[in-house]
């Protein structure tokens, strides 16, 4: 509009921009954002600078009161020289956290990515199952390759049982190999090389092969092409990759816990820093401590995405022309094939179908390793249970507490998709609608925030909600883990209500206004429908994840026993290795059954939910 | 000197026949385009030839080289064919810069260093995009970006070059110029230039010959004059031409030599072919007759004027013949009051007759009343 036009009323102009859902809904979302994200986040900083409670204001001393304003804990555990008491409990975590999430990204992408190109770009036999059953470790919880990992390595030399290696070849690896940094390393980069491949994958998917044929014309050898062509093409997704397994393994806190042996006498002293995090937000005495750093955790993953954005958004990225890249052409792996294939089908099984097995197994002996002890105790039995769960069953099928559990974690899951799943399609649909805008900008922003948050680090923020004036109903409430859960996993759902709505013109909606058709009706009736697989992915990915989910919940459970997976930590914490393989392998069973009934019924799947399209 | 040659060439997806049996001879030096509808197989065969696609049965030969032979499990590399491709989305690499996209096959091939600079500038002068020299594929716009494309093609200097629809993402003004470029880089360089596109008018005016295909099937392989005055059967002719050639159902009463006696519109006609006619399986045939030997205000036949489109240059009429439409066209800007009365004449030597069971060209000529 010209500058010089008479503007209209402001009363008018705001009925006009009220009229838009869109408006509405961006105006709405950035008030709910505000409030579970922004606030939250606040409150973690101010926790950080004052004393919590007078078990704290006891421990830092000096006469100073619960509340008051002080830079104590970050001095303290940044810069503290007593007892070498910062390198222990912050650098020397933060340093081999770091390089443990290293190890993973390569561990992860390369293997991902390998599968992707061969999957993609070859003409590989058995593709469509080594496809489906690749993206298994990520459908299963983050601990399940770490539990594989020490039901398999495991060896009676460090007083750890007879694991399947050694049962199978008598083989003992040496305790570095079972607990520690290495293997925690090697289960984060299993379970996200799937994670990897979906990703990588997608680019190749969809990369337009033409340009790898330009340069197979002009003579490039295969090597050369894959160097100068197709590498730097998918850098941006490998980049990614890369960045997302960082954040998110650097604030694993499941695996270390799983794997985590540490004895000094062997020098295998390993803690990662979310252990550390949660070691210090669990003491009376340092919660500021451990807020300061689940911030630093944050920054990390802030800065990791600033990183990403400025690596994607540089004018070599890409210019999509469409063209016939449909007709791709295969490369010929000859006489590799069969090789190629079953390299590929042991891989894939080892790393998706023996961990079932070996859960399966596990929770089937007596003694760890020793196939003579079978017994169905750990799934049926009803003796009375003799640990810290009185008055359980030791049988989980017939553990009342066990199936409570169960119950409790299916309907929160079922809640947290619900929620998170709408609320994605209707962020989707506002910042498709308003495109470039300002605030629908900040609201897309927002709401892939809490992916970048390391989970731990958001259960303590929550944590540290639920301890402030006015919000003290929501400790230990269900209502807490539905809201934590909800606003966790809705950047999945965001993500991929918010292509699945790009990829609709505005003119279908269009039609359906000029015809006068109520925007619930458009919704529900027409966009909807049109793209039901996406955004039925968009509810499939939050309740997956939310099922599985620990270390988001750990900090806010109000006991053991409110959810499966905090039952399978009790199990695995009080050495009831049986029991926490059976409840690994029940979650991952009900999630996977959940999933194919899913796909079958509707087509969604999870990765079309991540970044598949 | 390179001259492609296509044995029996097919191609099967799974239940899918793309390509059935296309036996061709490409000479040296010539500017053939596969012509053909959407989905017809030419961008397939191309493929085929450029050795991007691999066929299912037959024999390729470029040169004196076999560079494709299904018995003999021969399958050259495209590396290996030395042949240059423009692909229809030019296919440039964005992570790279103008001068990069285009030294990268001079690189492939070891060229020295300073001969690669110096055949890059050639190459940039020759397309008249020095300026762009710095820049990133995503900073140029369709038409720069269709420049840096050929120059890539060009600078390894092949002796094949393939196209498959390189100007079809280009606007019409921008479409019309590359055209004339193409035609004059097909002298300049002296190479054996093979295009696909769908556009008919894009093969009239740049081919020396055109391979016309149907469904997998080749229908026509001749001249551009060729196939437009002499069309093999009902889909060459309907196909080539704009506005395109009318088809007159007619009942065929005798037929001998080089003689037919012909009975639409109500009357008689006699059909006198160049060369005797042959091939009428029924007394049911079509006469084809091109516009421009529609000619109007003149002859004993009448009409009533159905609608003119006039386009400055020529006008196209479109005449209503007891519920038969037309279409002729007058050179210059004329304009006829709807539904008046108009007589016409069909006239000229180029009329084709085709029969309508088999669709084929059975004889070319003229007609006239009795």
């Amino acid at each position: 509009m010209a500058a010089k036009t008479i503007k209209a009323p402001v009363g008018n102009r705001l009925a006009t921009y009220f009229s838009k859902p869109a408006n509405i809904i961006t105006i709405a979302f950035l008030f709910i954002l505000i409030m579970t994200v922004v606030l939250p986040l606040s409150t973690l900083l101010i926790g950080s600078l004052k004393v919590n409670g007078n078990q704290e204001a006891k421990y830092i001393g000096g006469g100073i009161k619960s509340g008051a304003f002080t830079f104590h804990h970050w001095v303290e555990l940044l810069t503290s020289k007593e007892y070498f008491y910062a390198a222990t409990k912050f650098w020397i975590p933060l340093g081999q956290s770091t390089i443990m999430a290293l190890i993973a990204c390569v561990v992860a992408v390369l293997f991902g990515g390998v599968v992707a190109w061969f999957i993609t770009r070859s003409n590989l036999p058995c593709k469509k199952f080594i496809s489906t059953v690749f993206v298994f470790p990520y459908i299963m919880p983050s601990w399940s390759m770490a539990m594989f990992w020490e039901n398999f390595f495991k060896n009676t030399q460090i007083n750890a049982g007879k694991g399947m290696l050694q049962a199978l070849t008598g083989i003992c690896v040496p305790e570095s190999m079972v607990y520690g940094l290495f293997p925690c390393a090697m289960a984060l980069g299993l379970h996200y090389a799937p994670f990897a491949y979906i990703l990588i994958g997608g680019i190749l998917r969809n990369m337009d092969a033409n340009l790898e044929e330009a340069a197979t014309v002009l003579k490039a050898s295969r090597f050369k092409i894959l160097r100068r062509v197709t590498l730097p093409i998918v850098m941006p997704a490998l980049v990614s990759t890369v960045l997302l397994v960082f954040s998110s393994s650097i604030s694993s806190y499941t695996v270390p816990f799983f794997l985590n042996r540490s004895s000094i006498s062997s020098g295998n002293n390993f803690i990662a820093v979310s252990v550390q995090m949660r070691n210090l937000i669990s003491s009376g005495q340092t919660k500021g401590q451990g807020y300061v750093l689940a911030i630093i955790l944050m920054l990390f993953s802030i800065a990791i995405l600033t990183v990403n954005n400025y690596i994607t958004g540089s004018r070599k990225s890409f210019t999509t022309v469409t063209g016939k890249s449909g007709q791709v052409s295969l490369v010929k792996l000859g006489k590799a094939k069969i090789p190629v294939m079953v390299v590929m089908l042991i891989l894939v099984g080892f790393f998706a179908i023996v961990p079932m097995l070996s859960f399966a197994a596990e929770s089937l002996l007596e003694v760890p390793g020793d196939y003579s002890t079978l017994t169905l105790r750990y799934w049926f039995s009803s003796e009375p249970f003799e640990g810290s769960n009185k008055g359980d069953t030791i049988g989980i099928l017939r553990s009342l507490f066990m199936w409570k559990a169960l119950g409790r974690s299916l309907l929160l899951s079922l809640i947290v998709s619900a929620i998170a799943g709408t609320f994605g399609i209707l962020i989707g649909y506002a910042v498709a609608r308003k495109r470039g805008s300002r605030a629908a900008t900040l609201v897309s922003n927002l709401a892939f925030l809490p992916y970048l948050i390391p989970s731990m680090s958001f259960g303590a923020v929550y944590l540290a909600l639920s301890y402030t004036k006015g919000f003290t109903w929501l400790d230990g409430s269900f209502v807490l883990l539905i809201m934590v859960g909800s606003i966790k996993f809705m950047p999945f759902a965001s993500r991929t209500g918010t292509s699945a709505m790009l990829q609709l013109s505005g003119e279908i909606e269009e039609a359906a206004i000029v015809i006068g058709v109520p925007w619930i009706k458009r919704m529900t009736k027409i966009l909807f429908p049109i793209q039901k697989s996406s955004f039925i992915s968009g509810y499939l990915l939050p309740f997956i994840s939310c099922m599985r989910e620990l270390s988001l919940f750990v900090l806010l459970v109000p006991s053991f026993t409110t959810l499966a997976t905090s039952m399978l930590q009790e199990y695995s914490r009080t050495g009831l290795s049986q029991s926490s393989n059976a409840v690994n392998l029940l979650i991952i069973i009900v999630v996977l059954i959940i999933q194919f009934v899913v796909n079958k019924l509707t087509g969604a799947s999870i990765d079309k939910g991540v970044g598949g399209n | 000197m390179p001259k492609i040659v296509l044995e029996h060439v097919s191609k099967r997806f799974q239940k899918f026949t793309a390509v059935e049996d296309l036996n061709m001879v490409i000479e040296d030096r010539e500017f053939i385009i596969l012509l053909g509808p959407s989905g017809c197989g030419k961008t397939t065969t191309l493929r085929m030839i450029a050795g991007l696609e691999t066929p299912t049965e037959g024999r390729i030969t470029i040169g004196d080289t076999v560079v494709f032979d299904a018995e003999k499990r021969i399958n050259l590399s495209p590396a290996k064919r030395d042949i240059g491709f423009l692909f229809q989305n030019y296919a440039l690499w964005p992570h790279m810069t103008v001068h990069q996209n285009i030294a990268f096959g001079l690189e492939n091939l070891k060229w020295p260093k300073a001969d690669i600079e110096a055949r890059v500038k050639e190459m940039l002068q020759m397309l008249k995009i020095e300026e762009f020299d710095k820049r990133y594929p995503a900073e140029l716009s369709g038409g720069q970006q269709q420049r840096v494309a050929i120059a890539r093609t060009l600078a390894p200097k092949p002796k094949v070059l393939f196209m498959d629809e390189p100007l079809s993402n280009l606007d019409a003004k921008l479409r019309l110029e590359m055209r004339i470029e193409l035609k004059r880089l097909h002298t300049d360089t002296d190479s054996t230039f093979v295009y696909v596109t769908h556009d008919q008018l894009e093969a009239m005016t740049l081919s020396s010959r055109i391979c016309l295909i149907k469904t997998g099937v080749l229908q026509q392989y001749d001249p551009p004059m060729e196939t437009y005055s002499n069309p093999a059967n009902l889909f060459v002719a309907d196909f080539v031409g704009n506005p395109s050639m009318n088809f007159i159902d007619a009942k065929c009463l005798s037929c001998g030599g080089n003689t037919a006696q012909l009975e639409f519109f109500g009357r008689g006609f006699e059909f006198k072919s160049e060369k005797p006619i042959s091939g009428i399986s029924s007394e049911q045939v079509v006469v084809g007759v091109r516009p421009e030997f529609v000619h109007l205000e003149k002859g004993d036949n009448t009409a009533k004027i159905y609608g003119t489109l006039p386009a400055g240059m020529e006008t196209t009429v479109k005449l209503d013949v007891n519920g038969y439409i037309l279409t002729s066209v007058k050179f210059g800007n004329v304009d006829y009051k709807l539904n008046s009365d108009m007589d016409f004449a069909i006239e000229g030597d180029g009329i084709i007759l085709f029969d309508k069971e088999s669709g084929k060209n059975v004889g070319k000529g003229s007609v006239s009343a009795f």
